[in-house]
C-alpha cells in the first residue's frame, strides 16, 4: 500500500491504512442528518467533524472552516481530493491527534464516538472520548454527538443479536452491560453535564442511526404521541429502512406503537444530541442557543423533524415550529416540477412548493381505522369510513373526478382532525397530510376511494390484524366490503383499476424504470391475505402468514369432508327419487295413462314439424352476392 | 349450502337484495342466522363445518358467539332488514288495525306444552282491537289447536311453510309476515321472538305478555326464559315504552350493519358466481 500522502492531509498519528468508514449506502445529498448540520453551522464559524461523515456535507458547509479528524487514510485522501481548492484541514489519527490549543464553534460527531477512536494507540473510552471533544468546544460552541441506543428498536427488530458482532469493526462489542458509556437519554445528558457542556435538545434517529432517513426532536415525540405526522413519519421511515433485511417483528409496527406509548423518543435506534459550552461573555454570537427539552418548537430553533421521503434529488423536508403549529418546510428549493407530468407521464409528480404551509393536525387515518378494526367497533369504522369517502366525494368536480393531492389521499396520508369529535358522533374532519405528491391526471372518485381501501386492507390481512370480516375475503373482497361500510357499492372492476393506479403511483413514487414497474404491478395483484406483507422479511409476520394459511387450510377440509357427506345424502335422495319414478313409471295406470296422451304427442309433434317446413319455405333466400 | 339458510326463504331475500333476481339463490359460503337468538346465533344441534363464516344479526351476538369459541363470526344484520330495504314503507292499503299475535312455537322435533285455552281467555282481557293470531306452520295444520283460536273469534293466519334440506321453502314468507305486520297496530307474543323484533321494525307496538309456556327438551346452555326476562325487562309487558323497543330491535336486528348489495355478495361468497350456480 502506497503511504504516500497528499500535502493537505496532516498525520499526527495513530491513522488506520487499510480501512474505510466511510458510508457504502449514502442518502442523496447526505440525507436529513446533512442537512440537520447545515442548520447547525453559522457562516464563518469553525467546524470540527470528529469521525466519518457523508462526503456530501463538505458541499453543505462550504459557508464554514471545516477541519475534518478520520482514523482512515484512505478516507482521508478521498476527501482531501473531494474538497478540490477549497482549505479543508484533513486530520487522519486516533483522538489523540486533535490540535492543542485550537477551539471550535461547532464540534460533529455525528457518527458516535466510536469511529473516532482508532486501532492504533492506547484506547481511551467513550468518556475519554467525549472529554477530548468538548476540550476542543470554544466557549459558547455546539456539540452534536449521536449516540446508538443498545435497546433500541433497530436492535429489538434484528434478527442477528448485538452481542453476536463478527463484523470487522466489531473489534469491541459496546452494548448496554458497559457502564463506561451512557445507556439512555438521561445518562447521557449527565455524561454531558459531567464535561462542563449543558445538554440541549436532542434528535431520534429512525430507522438506523447509521443513515436516518427521519430526525425527530425527542421533545415533539414524546409530546405528540397521537400525531398524524409523526406517526407517517416513522411509520415511512421504519418501512422503507429494514426492506430486503430479516428482521424479527414489523419495525414501523413496533415504531408507532412506541409513539403512542411516549416511548418513541426512548426506544429510538440512536439519538443526536446537542450539548452547549457557556459563552465566555453574553455578548459573542455563537451556533444556535441551547433549548429546554419539551419545549414548544424544535431544540434551539432548529426544526422539530427533517425527513427523507420519495425518489432521490427531491431534498429534504422539514417540519418548523410556529406559534400557530407545526409548518413544512423545504430544505433544499427544487424547481417546481411543472413540466414533469407532462414530459415523462408519471401517474404522481411532486410539488415541493407545496410544502409551505400549516402541517394539519389530528390523528392519521390509517392508525384510527386500525385501531377500530382491531377492536371490531364497527360503528366507529362506518362513521370513519363513510365520513373519509364523503369528503373525497365533496372534493370531485361535476364529472367526478378528484385532481392534485385530493386524488392520492389515502388513509395513510390523511389526518382525522379531531379524535373527540369522532367518538363523540360527530361527521370527523379529513385532510390530506402530505399534499405535495399529485396525480398527474383526475381521478374518478371511486378510484381514489377504492385505492385508499384496497392499501388499508392489503395492510390490514397481509399484517395479520384482528379485524371484523371473515378471513375468507381476498384483498379485493375485503376492499369491496370496506368500501360498503362507507356507504359506497364499489365492483370489482374498479378495485383492479385501482391496483393499477397504485402500481403506477407506486412506481412514480420510487422512481421505477419500466420493467421493476411491471414486476410491481403483478406484485400487486398478486397480493392475498394469506401472504405476508409484499416485500416485508418478518420472522413474526411470516410466522403469522403460514398460520393464517394452515387454519385457511384446516377449514378447506372441513368443508371438503361436508361437502362429501352432503353429496353422499344427496345422492342417496336422488336414487330414492329415481326409484319412486321407475315404480310409478312401471305401474298401469301411468301405462294406461301414457297410452291414452300418445297420440295428441304424436299429433303435437307433427304440427311443429309442418310448421318447420312451413316458415322454412317462406323465409326469402338469400342472393348469390349475400352468401359471398 | 347449508340448508338452514333457505329457512323462511332468508336466501331468496339476500338475493333479490344483491340484484341476483328472484331465482334459486346461490349458494352462501356461510350460516346465516336464521332466528333471534340468546346464543352464538346458530341453531343448536346442527352440524356445522369449523371455521366457515357464520353470519350474524347484532353485534352483540357477534361478541357472544366469539366468546364461546365461534371464529369467523362476521355482523351483516338480520335478513329481514333487507326485505325492508327492498320494501320501504309501502303506502298502506288499509289503516293499520287491531293485534297481530304469535302464540310461542317450536320447531317440528319439539313440542309445546301449556294451555293455549288460558292463553286466548288473557288474550281477549288485553287486546283492544280485531286479533290476528299467526301460528306456525307447524301448528297451524293441526286442526285441533288452530280451531281454539279461530272460536275465540281470531283471525287465523300462517305465513308459510320455513321449508326443510331445500324442499318447499317458501321464498316469499318473510314478505308475507311484512305485509301482514303493515296491516296491524300491535306485535304480540308470550315470548320474545324474531316476530316480535320484525313487529317493532315494521312499524308496530310490541308487547309480551302471557303464559310463555314450555318447550319440549328446550336447551338451557343460554339461559332460556328466565334469561330474556332478566336481560331484556324493557320489552316484556302488554304495554311497552316504543322508542325503547325500537332502539333495541334496531340493535338486535342488526339494523345499522345493513351491507350494501356488493359488501354482502363479497360476504356470502357470490362475488364471482359462476353461471351454472345462479
Amino acid at each position: 500500500m502506497t503511504t504516500e500522502t497528499p500535502p493537505r492531509i496532516a498525520l499526527p498519528g495513530g491513522e488506520m491504512l487499510a480501512w474505510s468508514d466511510l458510508p457504502e449506502r449514502r442518502l442523496p445529498d447526505g440525507g436529513p442528518l446533512v442537512a440537520l448540520v447545515a442548520r447547525l453551522v453559522p457562516a464563518g464559524a469553525r467546524v470540527l467533524l470528529a469521525g466519518p461523515h457523508d462526503p456530501a456535507l463538505l458541499d453543505r458547509l462550504a459557508h464554514a472552516e471545516v477541519t475534518w479528524l478520520l482514523r482512515s487514510l484512505p478516507d482521508g485522501v478521498a476527501l482531501a481530493e473531494r474538497a478540490g481548492g477549497r482549505s479543508v484541514g484533513v486530520l487522519v489519527g486516533g483522538p489523540g491527534g486533535l490540535p492543542t490549543g485550537k477551539t471550535f464553534d461547532v464540534v460533529v460527531a455525528a457518527s458516535g464516538l466510536d469511529a473516532v477512536e482508532s486501532v492504533e494507540g492506547p484506547r481511551i473510552g467513550w468518556d475519554g472520548l467525549l472529554e477530548r471533544l468538548a476540550g476542543v468546544l470554544a466557549p459558547g460552541g455546539t456539540l452534536l454527538l449521536r449516540l446508538d441506543n443498545p435497546a433500541g428498536l433497530t436492535r429489538m427488530v434484528s434478527a442477528t443479536p448485538w452481542y453476536a458482532g463478527r463484523g470487522d469493526a466489531e473489534w469491541a462489542v459496546g452494548g448496554a452491560l458497559d457502564v463506561g458509556r451512557p445507556a439512555n437519554l438521561d445518562q447521557l445528558r449527565g455524561r454531558l453535564a459531567g464535561v462542563g457542556l449543558r445538554p440541549g435538545g436532542c434528535f431520534a434517529a429512525y430507522p438506523d442511526a447509521a443513515a436516518p432517513t427521519a430526525l425527530v426532536d425527542v421533545a415533539a415525540l414524546d409530546g405528540r404521541p397521537t400525531s398524524g405526522l409523526l406517526d407517517a413519519m416513522l411509520h415511512g421511515a421504519c418501512a422503507g429502512g429494514h426492506a430486503g433485511r430479516p428482521v424479527l417483528q414489523d419495525p414501523a409496527r413496533l415504531a408507532v406503537d412506541a409513539l403512542h406509548s411516549g416511548l418513541a423518543g426512548a426506544l429510538a435506534p440512536g439519538w443526536l444530541a446537542l450539548a452547549h459550552r457557556a459563552p465566555a461573555d453574553a455578548g459573542r454570537p455563537a451556533g444556535p442557543g441551547p433549548a429546554e427539552p419539551g419545549g414548544p418548537g424544535g431544540p434551539g430553533g432548529l426544526p422539530v423533524a427533517l425527513a427523507q421521503t420519495g425518489p432521490p434529488g427531491l431534498g429534504v423536508v422539514e417540519v418548523t415550529a410556529a406559534t400557530d403549529g407545526w409548518r413544512w418546510r423545504v430544505a433544499d428549493p427544487v424547481e417546481p416540477a411543472a413540466g414533469a407530468p407532462f414530459a415523462t407521464r408519471e401517474a404522481a409528480w411532486r410539488d415541493p412548493a407545496a410544502h409551505t404551509g400549516p402541517v394539519p393536525e389530528g390523528r392519521l387515518l390509517r392508525t384510527v381505522l386500525l385501531d377500530a378494526c382491531l377492536r371490531r367497533d364497527l360503528d366507529t369504522l362506518r362513521r370513519l369510513l363513510r365520513g373519509y369517502a364523503d369528503w373525497l366525494a365533496g372534493h370531485a368536480d361535476a364529472a367526478g373526478r378528484l385532481a392534485g393531492a385530493t386524488a392520492l389521499a389515502s388513509p395513510d396520508n390523511v389526518v382525522v382532525a379531531d379524535t373527540d369529535v369522532v367518538v363523540a358522533g360527530a361527521a370527523p374532519a379529513f385532510a390530506v397530510l402530505d399534499a405535495s405528491w399529485r396525480a398527474s391526471d383526475p381521478w374518478p372518485v371511486d378510484v381514489t376511494l377504492a385505492r385508499g381501501l384496497w392499501r388499508f386492507a392489503a395492510a390490514l390481512a397481509t399484517g395479520g390484524y384482528a379485524h371484523p370480516w371473515s378471513s375468507t375475503l381476498d384483498v379485493a373482497g375485503l376492499t369491496v366490503v370496506l368500501a360498503g361500510a362507507a356507504g359506497h357499492d364499489l365492483d370489482r372492476a374498479t378495485v383492479a383499476a385501482a391496483v393499477d393506479a397504485e402500481a403506477a403511483v407506486a412506481a412514480a413514487l420510487r422512481g421505477l424504470d419500466g420493467a421493476a414497474r411491471t414486476a410491481l404491478a403483478d406484485e400487486l395483484r398478486a397480493v392475498e391475505p394469506t401472504a405476508p406483507p409484499p416485500g416485508s422479511d418478518s420472522h413474526q409476520q411470516l410466522r403469522e402468514a403460514w398460520l393464517r394459511q394452515r387454519a385457511e387450510l384446516t377449514r378447506l377440509q372441513a368443508l371438503l369432508r361436508w361437502t362429501e357427506d352432503l353429496l353422499t345424502s344427496r345422492e342417496r335422495a336422488l336414487r330414492r327419487a329415481d326409484a319412486t319414478i321407475n315404480l310409478l313409471s312401471g305401474s298401469l295406470s301411468y301405462r294406461v295413462g301414457r297410452l291414452a296422451v300418445t297420440p295428441a304427442r304424436l299429433a303435437r309433434r307433427g304440427a311443429r314439424a309442418a310448421k318447420r317446413r312451413a316458415a322454412d319455405a317462406l323465409r326469402p333466400r338469400p342472393t348469390g352476392e349475400e352468401r359471398r | 349450502m347449508h340448508h338452514a339458510n333457505h329457512f323462511y326463504g332468508h336466501a331468496h331475500v339476500l338475493a333479490r337484495y344483491c340484484g341476483l333476481g328472484d331465482g334459486h339463490p346461490p349458494r352462501i359460503n356461510g350460516y346465516l342466522q336464521h332466528g333471534w337468538n340468546i346464543g352464538d346465533g346458530l341453531a343448536p344441534g346442527h352440524p356445522y363445518v369449523e371455521g366457515t363464516p357464520s353470519l350474524l344479526w347484532s353485534e352483540q351476538t357477534r361478541r357472544r358467539a366469539w366468546s364461546v369459541g365461534r371464529r369467523n363470526v362476521v355482523v351483516t344484520g338480520a335478513p329481514f332488514g333487507y326485505l325492508l330495504s327492498l320494501r320501504p314503507e309501502e303506502p298502506p292499503a288499509q289503516e293499520r288495525e287491531g293485534t297481530i299475535w304469535y302464540p310461542f312455537h317450536g320447531w317440528e322435533g319439539q313440542h309445546v306444552r301449556g294451555d293455549h285455552r288460558e292463553l286466548i281467555a288473557r288474550i281477549l282481557d288485553t287486546e283492544p282491537g280485531p286479533v290476528t293470531v299467526c301460528l306456525y306452520w307447524h301448528e297451524h295444520r293441526m286442526r285441533r289447536v288452530r280451531r281454539l283460536y279461530e272460536r275465540a273469534g281470531f283471525r287465523v293466519i300462517c305465513h308459510g311453510y320455513r321449508g326443510h334440506w331445500w324442499s318447499d321453502t317458501d321464498p316469499l314468507f318473510l314478505d308475507r309476515q311484512l305485509t301482514e305486520l303493515r296491516r296491524h297496530r300491535r306485535v304480540a307474543s308470550n315470548r320474545l321472538t324474531s316476530a316480535i323484533f320484525y313487529g317493532i321494525a315494521a312499524g308496530c307496538e310490541p308487547a309480551v305478555y302471557g303464559d310463555p309456556m314450555i318447550l319440549a327438551d328446550e336447551d338451557p346452555t343460554f339461559g332460556g326464559t328466565a334469561r330474556i326476562r332478566r336481560q331484556w325487562p324493557e320489552l316484556h309487558g302488554e304495554s311497552v315504552h316504543l322508542p325503547t323497543a325500537v332502539e333495541i330491535a334496531r340493535a338486535e336486528l342488526g339494523t345499522d350493519h345493513r351491507c350494501t348489495p356488493a359488501e354482502l355478495r363479497e360476504l356470502l361468497g357470490w362475488a364471482n358466481l359462476q353461471e351454472e350456480t345462479r
